[in-house]
């Protein structure tokens, strides 16, 4: 669990902050900075320059179209190679600064690869315990995280923003499914609330008579906590749409779940985290 | 020769120049000709409670009637002008007169000023009801106030959200549906569309992955040029699909800002209808109600805070009036007249403190991040807006002493509108963010204070003056003494007794009052009605009765209150009469002396004045007619002084010199001055001791001078009396009197005398002497106890007069003069002979 991370008397972890060629989106940095303070971890910023772009590069009709669609330019792999260093360059200063202010160590590294690989292999590097935090916004491709959780295996959680991205303050709130998980999440969510916010266990359950037992097994676990406030939310599997707006609701600043539950299924379907991805106002961390 | 005369030349000079016959004798004032003092019994009353105390002023009717007739006439141009000496109580007097008229008079309306939506550096006004302009200014508060929990609770709402995300849902379904079909489409097609720093870049693709160039172009070439096609076909559909993307988020924003209007509109009107409705009799309120839900409409983002602003704002809660998101849908009331059922009438103002923001009103600034910046909320109004519609009371002094508060005043008048504008600005020096306000129609009736030299000061070099000032209110400094004004005076005493809430004065105590307002008035006919001093007075003697423990102020508190404030301000008179006792300041007050007397001057010194006896002489010796004034040489004597002296040579001349040229030459000096001389009542002592000198006859020194003389010799009047004769006499009384000592006044003097009390009782048993003169004549007598003379048949005077000595020896010095201009040196002789 991600709570092994820092603990003084065990092994520190890394987070390791994945950049795409696209734009980092800045609520994703704040968010992998947050956890590192948190946990009194290092930032590993990995920029991919994916190897995929070289090849279509050498392609004699090869054409990049701008985000507008107004242009398009014949693309070369100098002009690939130019492109991705001055995104890395400015990726890197970004991300730099707010490491500098924020404190923390940070190590950048550019490596041209496929993108999963580039990150199985500096996980593998730092050794066991890291927090993957993808930069690019997470649009609700669940296919993308189920790879990415089975194919990096010394990753032991990730850390996504969705478009709509806009605060990291605020209640941390932790979707808990099964009490197993409440320990772990708990301390986690403990680490990353900030002073003057709080923490909302959010009960996830399909029937109200399982809920009710929780909540109670919960109360008797953390004993009386003014930090702690116990939300219900009932739903149907696969309605992560009811999370989404109870999210939206809670303002939360931080979302903490189990990946493979009712809030965030591992199916190989992306659609069914659409309207999560697309509802969520905060980062949301996935553990396993 | 230049002094031989015709015969009918001597008689024609003669017979103007006679000397009036001199009494045989010129009896001394009896003691109750040097005080006026009023019979307490006559009054009437016991103590100053059994008086009904009277409001305004007496003896004043000119003004109040002047003052009446301006409140009249409506007219823009007839402003006033209420002349009148400090402390005469006329500022209370116009105020109480203003008051009667006001009351019945209608109340003006309220004034704002409003932010204008479409130019906010040019505020609006409007014009409102009396007593509504608050309630709107509260009345907006509370709809914003209502607003900031209103609206973002409807925005937060489930209906709004479901709508909202119904839009977005719409666009973003429509966006991403259309880039997702074509990925998939691209998939199939087995093209990778791939995301470049810049852009989107599309590739043939084998199981997911980007297919190597070197095995791509180891197909066949018609394999390829399909793949090419297709990536064309691709490539178009996304540039397409991308093109429209900002069209489709113009129409999304567009979407969302008609359902946010949409949503704000029913919280806006819910807000601003029960406003409307009480404001419904005045259309420009209307008018700008409507203006501002438009502006709140359109701007309901003010009120939709951020999480994090929400949290601030609970640890801080924000006054609304205060909030700068709200400070444009605030109202300014520049003027407040009171509610609907008070019937206030017309408001009237007294600014004490007439500078130019005081008076037009201010744009104030607030700095901000090391700017000056303002708005709307900061104009503040000046007496002018608080006066509009009634009247303006403003002392004129303060206000021509405050930079550009006249030149703003007059321009406000003639423009009948109040525009408020920087100082800054007309002087050009600063330059900084600014309003424009609109300008409020003005009608009111300026009431300028102050005293005459101003008034005529004004008159004189203002153009404007006359014609905005047109009424003027001049009120006098004292009134006739009579009966009924004593009664009169003794009422406003109990009035002032009363506002003050001061013992009781009984009949003596007030008897004793208008004693001294006679005494203010230097004219024991006449009372002075500086009602302030008067006041004074009265407070005083409420303390010295308090001291006495006495519940009843007495004939005593008054003269102790008196007394010690003639005390407390006398320093300098005791240093002055310390030094004449100390024979530091030379001063004969028994004996005679030839060519010296003792004139009598008064010094001035704030409130409080006091006599002191100066030594004059005179020298004299042959010459060619001129009588030097040394006061005059040495700059030191003022002009009225210098035309005394000169009418000395004109008597000298004319009554002694007709026919022989006038050889003489006199010095004449004030003895021991160190300060300026001015005025002419010393003009009758300079005579008389020119006159002993000539004469060679002393004068005595027991008896002082004080009176103006003219060309034929007579005594003529002069002020400060009282105060003279007093100096004199407490030189004298330090000396010791001897009972020949006394004053010389002229007799058109004696009205004004109103003296102290200890020298009417020095009086009384003959220890002391007031002599009323007419003539220089007379005056000689007493002084030298020799005849003056006057002139017989035969044209010259009678031989031992005073007169007789001085023409001869005029004459002597003419003839000496001649026979000097001869050369001769036998003139002892000559004088023998003559």
């Amino acid at each position: 669990m991600i709570t092994h991370v820092a603990k003084a008397s065990e092994e520190r972890g890394r987070v390791v902050l994945h950049i795409g060629p696209g734009h980092p989106n800045p609520v994703a940095i704040e968010a992998a900075i947050r956890v590192a303070r948190a946990f009194e971890a290092g930032i590993e910023s990995v920029f991919v320059e994916d190897q995929q772009l070289f090849d279509l590069a050498c392609y004699p009709f090869a054409r990049e179209i701008s985000l507008t669609g107004h242009s398009s330019r014949v693309l070369s792999p100098e002009h690939v190679t130019r492109e991705l260093k001055f995104a890395a360059q400015a990726v890197r200063r970004k991300v730099e600064q707010l490491a500098r202010a924020a404190e923390i160590p940070l190590r950048s590294r550019v490596i041209r690869d496929e993108p999963l690989r580039a990150l199985a292999l500096v996980c593998a590097e730092c050794g066991p315990w890291n927090v993957v935090a993808l930069a690019d916004a997470f649009t609700g491709n669940a296919h993308t995280l189920r790879r990415l959780l089975n194919e990096v295996a010394d990753a032991t959680g990730v850390v996504v923003v969705g478009p709509k991205a806009r605060r990291t303050r605020g209640a941390v709130v932790v979707a808990l499914e099964e009490l197993e998980h409440l320990p772990a999440m708990l301390r986690t969510a403990e680490r990353l609330v900030g002073e003057g916010d709080e923490i909302v266990l959010l009960l996830i359950g399909t029937d109200e008579e399982g809920l009710h037992w929780m909540e109670g097994e919960v109360r008797l676990a953390i004993g009386a906590n003014d930090l702690v406030r116990i939300r219900q939310a009932e739903i149907a599997r696969g309605a992560a749409s009811v999370i989404a707006e109870a999210l939206r609701r809670l303002e939360a600043g931080f979302v903490i779940s189990h990946f493979g539950g009712l809030v965030v299924p591992d199916e190989p379907d992306g659609g069914t985290l659409k309207p999560l991805a697309a509802a969520l106002e905060c980062p949301l961390f996935l553990v396993r | 020769m230049f002094f031989r005369r015709t015969q009918r030349d001597k008689i024609a000079s003669h017979g103007d120049n006679k000397t009036a016959p001199v009494p045989d004798k010129v009896d001394s004032l009896a003691a109750f000709e040097l005080r006026r003092m009023v019979d307490p019994a006559s009054l009437g009353f016991k103590t100053t409670a059994d008086l009904e105390p009277i409001t305004g002023l007496i003896g004043q009717e000119r003004a109040l009637e002047a003052i009446e007739f301006g409140a009249n006439l409506k007219s823009h141009d007839f402003n006033m002008f209420v002349l009148g000496p400090a402390g005469s109580g006329k500022s209370t007097a116009v105020k109480s007169q203003l008051q009667r008229k006001a009351k019945e008079e209608q109340t003006p309306s309220d004034w704002v000023y409003i932010y204008n939506f479409e130019n906010p550096n040019q505020p609006k006004t409007l014009q409102l009801p009396h007593g509504r302009a608050k309630a709107l200014a509260k009345a907006m508060i509370g709809a914003i106030d209502e607003l900031r929990n209103v609206l973002p609770a409807l925005f937060e709402g489930e209906d709004y959200q479901v709508r909202r995300r119904a839009i977005d849902e719409e666009f973003r379904a429509g966006q991403e549906e259309a880039l997702e079909n074509l990925n998939k489409k691209a998939q199939v097609q087995n093209i990778a569309i791939l995301r470049t720093p810049t852009g989107f870049a599309m590739a043939p693709m084998h199981e997911g992955k980007v297919v190597k160039p070197e095995v791509f172009n180891a197909l066949p070439q018609d394999m390829k040029k399909e793949v090419e096609k297709k990536i064309e076909t691709l490539q178009k559909q996304l540039e397409s699909i991308l093109e429209r993307m900002p069209k489709s988020e113009k129409q999304r924003r567009a979407r969302l800002s008609e359902l946010n209007e949409e949503v704000a509109r029913i919280a806006v009107s819910a807000a601003f209808d029960d406003i409307a409705a009480s404001f419904a009799d005045a259309p420009q309120a209307i008018q700008y109600l409507e203006a501002a839900a438009h502006d709140l409409i359109r701007n309901v983002a003010l009120f939709l805070t951020t999480g994090e602003e929400e949290r601030a704002l609970v640890k801080q809660p924000v006054d609304t009036a205060r909030d700068a998101r709200f400070r444009r849908y605030m109202v300014n009331v520049m003027v407040s007249n009171g509610s609907d059922d008070a019937g206030a009438g017309a408001p009237i103002v007294e600014e004490l403190n007439p500078t130019y923001g005081n008076l037009i009103g201010r744009v104030e600034h607030i700095a901000q991040m090391g700017t000056l910046v303002t708005d709307f909320l900061l104009i503040k109004p000046g007496a002018l807006h608080r006066a509009n519609g009634g009247y303006l009371m403003v002392d004129a002094r303060k206000l021509l002493l405050s930079p550009f508060a006249w030149e703003a005043l007059k321009r406000t008048l003639k423009a009948r509108e109040i525009r408020i504008e920087q100082p800054s600005e007309m002087s050009g020096l600063m330059s900084m963010q600014t309003l424009d306000p609109a300008p409020i129609p003005l009608n009111v009736k300026v009431v300028l204070l102050g005293d005459r030299e101003l008034y005529y000061l004004l008159a004189t070099y203002d153009p404007d003056f006359a014609r905005l000032f047109k009424v003027q209110a001049d009120f006098d400094d004292s009134i006739s003494r009579s009966t009924e004004n004593d009664h009169h005076y003794a009422r406003v005493i109990a009035s002032i007794v009363k506002q003050h809430g001061l013992k009781p004065f009984d009949a003596p105590a007030v008897a004793r009052i208008i004693d001294e307002g006679a005494r203010l008035a230097s004219d024991r006919e006449k009372l002075s009605i500086e009602i302030g001093r008067i006041a004074d007075i009265v407070r005083e003697a409420n303390y010295w009765a308090g001291e006495a423990g006495r519940e009843i102020t007495t004939r005593d508190d008054v003269a102790r209150a008196v007394t010690e404030q003639i005390k407390r301000a006398a320093r300098l008179r005791d240093r002055a009469q310390e030094t004449i006792e100390r024979g530091i300041v030379l001063m004969d007050t028994t004996g005679a002396k030839t060519g010296q007397i003792n004139g009598l001057s008064v010094i001035q010194l704030g409130n409080f004045s006091f006599g002191r006896p100066s030594r004059i002489t005179a020298r004299v010796r042959m010459g060619s007619g001129r009588v030097t004034d040394i006061e005059r040489e040495v700059k030191l004597g003022g002009p009225l002084h210098s035309k005394g002296v000169m009418i000395l040579w004109g008597f000298l001349a004319g009554r002694y010199a007709l026919d022989v040229p006038l050889a003489l030459a006199a010095t004449l000096v004030f003895e021991q001055s160190y300060g300026g001389v001015d005025g002419d009542s010393a003009s009758s002592a300079e005579l008389y001791a020119l006159l002993s000198a000539l004469a060679e006859v002393p004068i005595k020194q027991s008896i002082a001078v004080t009176g103006s003389v003219n060309q034929r010799g007579e005594v003529q009047a002069i002020g400060g009396v009282n105060e003279k004769i007093e100096g004199f006499y407490d030189v004298c009384l330090a000396r010791g009197l001897t009972g020949d000592q006394g004053v010389l006044i002229p007799k058109s003097n004696v009205q004004h005398l109103m003296l102290r009390e200890d020298v009417v009782d020095a009086v009384t048993p003959g220890k002391f002497a007031i002599y009323p003169v007419e003539t220089i004549d007379v005056g000689i007598e007493i002084l030298t106890g020799m005849k003056a003379g006057i002139r017989g048949n035969d044209g010259r005077f009678a031989a031992g007069t005073i007169n007789r000595l001085v023409e001869d020896k005029l004459k002597w010095l003419a003839q000496r003069a001649h026979e000097f201009a001869k050369g001769s040196d036998n003139a002892e002789d000559r004088k023998t002979a003559s």
